[in-house]
């Protein structure tokens, strides 16, 4: 093997393209075949599109960094199964946006949290003080939720990126019909609604498998 | 998975593998001169590299490793379509899972209900396991210690809205329950003053000695016939009725608070309590369980 290698040592370009060739096979083998797999790219049969408030309450969640804390990942172990509820498979995440799996538990996993059965209004006790309702919890309390009403400036826009780029299916009489109530009912709709909204959405395509 | 990406990912796999070995194998031996010299040739701003064989730890562990690949993929699943000799899944480990601990656990639940809910809280075993699931589904309301928060009952005292009795409890946890008072400020006058009266007449209900202050005296004396309207629920005597899930008022016992503002609040708005049902969330023999557990905890003297 004489000395080929003090040729690539010596040639940065060619190491790195070699570098980036070795590193890519594991990205080749494992990620690229689940681009063309049904079981990642089908929605699951009883999934259905966010309404615009539980887009609305999807949005603030990200914004208050939720996902930091919460996972919405139950894995396939008795242990969280028994806890949460049915473990997460990639049919229900087809549609989302990005995905919030999470990669810590501070609080508990949310991805089953709205086919448990917990009042509306122990989530909106919880959400202004945890401790509250959990002398133990070391949730940070989120006051400003219940006092800020949702922006709607973007959502008809955020509705129609999900429906086009993202392939999600509304049609344009969804879109308008969430637009209206927008408009009407949800106008004046507070964040702490719409989290509420979205928290009690999740884990809805697996009820009956509760 | 298709036929294609099966032989795709196999293809990755095994070349990979190979190439590893071959890489491993033209590497280890040096040419003679290349022993001779003992430097590979390459000098770096006067340093020299030196050659050395592998070395022999750092050598085996390598090929190890290789073997150690080939006998995971023959057992486990990682060639494409090929499941591995062992048929191994995450979705079949987590059913086996499953059925080990159903097997186990379901006798015993068996055996428990068998057990009435007034005794069956008397079991260390059926206390145990009682605790665990109210710690996973009543906690977050009721609190780990039980003892509830404003607005969620403490089930370690011996007041209850909807009744004690094991049959009580069993049906409060089963069925849940909605309770709802209505606003009454209007029912008994509509002011503010009225409301206040009112407050301090409920207050002083479980604390008499509030009626010292001749203007408490006073504000009791206005409110007391209009009290008639909340004797509907609460009872002449002012109790409570369990059937309605009114509360005891002269207990000094609050579920919303003792406070005067608190009460006022309550009178001005009404409120409503959902316990949420848990039926088809947690099976019968675990309703039973738990029923016992919660019995448990206000008929103490077991220990």
């Amino acid at each position: 093997m004489a000395n080929y290698h003090s040729v690539i040592e010596k040639n940065v370009g060619l190491m790195i393209v070699l570098t980036l060739v070795a590193v890519s096979f594991g990205g080749l083998a494992e990620i690229v075949p689940l681009f063309w797999q049904k079981a990642t790219t089908e929605p699951m049969s009883t999934l259905r599109p966010y309404s615009a408030l539980e887009m609305a309450g999807r949005d603030v969640y990200i914004r208050e960094s939720c996902h930091v804390c919460h996972t919405q990942m139950v894995r396939p172990l008795r242990a969280e199964t028994e806890r949460f509820g049915p473990y997460s498979v990639a049919g229900e995440d087809v549609w989302e946006h990005p995905f919030l799996w999470g990669s810590k538990r501070t609080g508990p996993d949310l991805d089953r949290v709205g086919l448990r059965p917990i009042t509306e209004q122990w989530h909106r006790e919880h959400l202004r003080d945890p401790r509250q309702v959990v002398p133990e919890s070391n949730m940070p309390a989120y006051p400003w939720l219940a006092e800020n009403t949702v922006d709607w400036s973007h959502m008809e826009r955020t509705l129609k990126v999900f429906k086009n780029q993202f392939g999600v299916p509304y049609s344009d009489q969804d879109i308008d019909d969430q637009m209206n109530k927008v408009r009407g009912e949800w106008a004046d709709a507070t964040e702490e609604d719409a989290v509420v909204a979205y928290l009690l959405s999740l884990g809805q395509a697996r009820r009956e498998e509760r | 998975m298709s036929q294609f990406w099966s032989v795709y990912i196999i293809a990755i796999v095994v070349l990979n593998l190979a190439g590893c070995a071959i890489l491993l194998l033209v590497n280890l031996k040096m040419t003679p001169e290349e022993a001779r010299n003992e430097t590979t040739g390459h000098s770096f701003d006067g340093i020299q590299e030196r050659n050395q064989p592998l070395p022999r730890w750092w050598l085996f562990l390598f090929v190890g490793t290789l073997i150690f690949s080939v006998i995971y993929l023959v057992l486990y699943p990682g060639l494409g379509r090929f499941g591995g000799l062992l048929n191994w899944s995450s979705v079949t480990q987590w059913q086996e899972e499953v059925a080990l601990v159903e097997k186990r656990s379901e006798p015993l639940f068996q055996e428990f209900a068998k057990v009435p809910v007034e005794e069956l809280h008397q079991y260390p075993e059926a206390r145990d396991v009682g605790g665990r699931l109210f710690a996973n589904n009543c906690a977050i309301c009721h609190g780990s210690d039980a003892r509830g928060a404003k607005g969620y009952p403490n089930l370690t005292d011996d007041d209850w809205l909807y009744g004690g009795s094991a049959d009580a409890i069993l049906a409060s946890i089963t069925q849940g329950r909605n309770g709802m008072m209505p606003p009454m400020a209007a029912a008994i006058g509509g002011t503010d003053a009225a409301v206040h009266d009112m407050a301090l007449y409920v207050q002083s209900l479980s604390r008499p000695d509030m009626t010292g202050d001749p203007q408490v005296a006073k504000a009791v004396e206005r409110a007391r016939p209009k009290f008639a309207v909340c004797a509907a629920c609460h009872g002449q005597d002012a109790t409570g009725n369990q059937a309605l899930g009114a509360p005891n008022l002269t207990d000094g016992i609050w579920l919303h608070g003792a406070r005067l503002e608190d009460i006022e609040t309550t009178i001005r708005q009404g409120r409503n309590s959902h316990m949420p049902k848990h039926e088809g969330v947690l099976s019968d023999e675990r309703l039973h369980v738990l029923a016992a557990y919660v019995y448990g905890l206000s008929h103490g003297g077991e220990e």
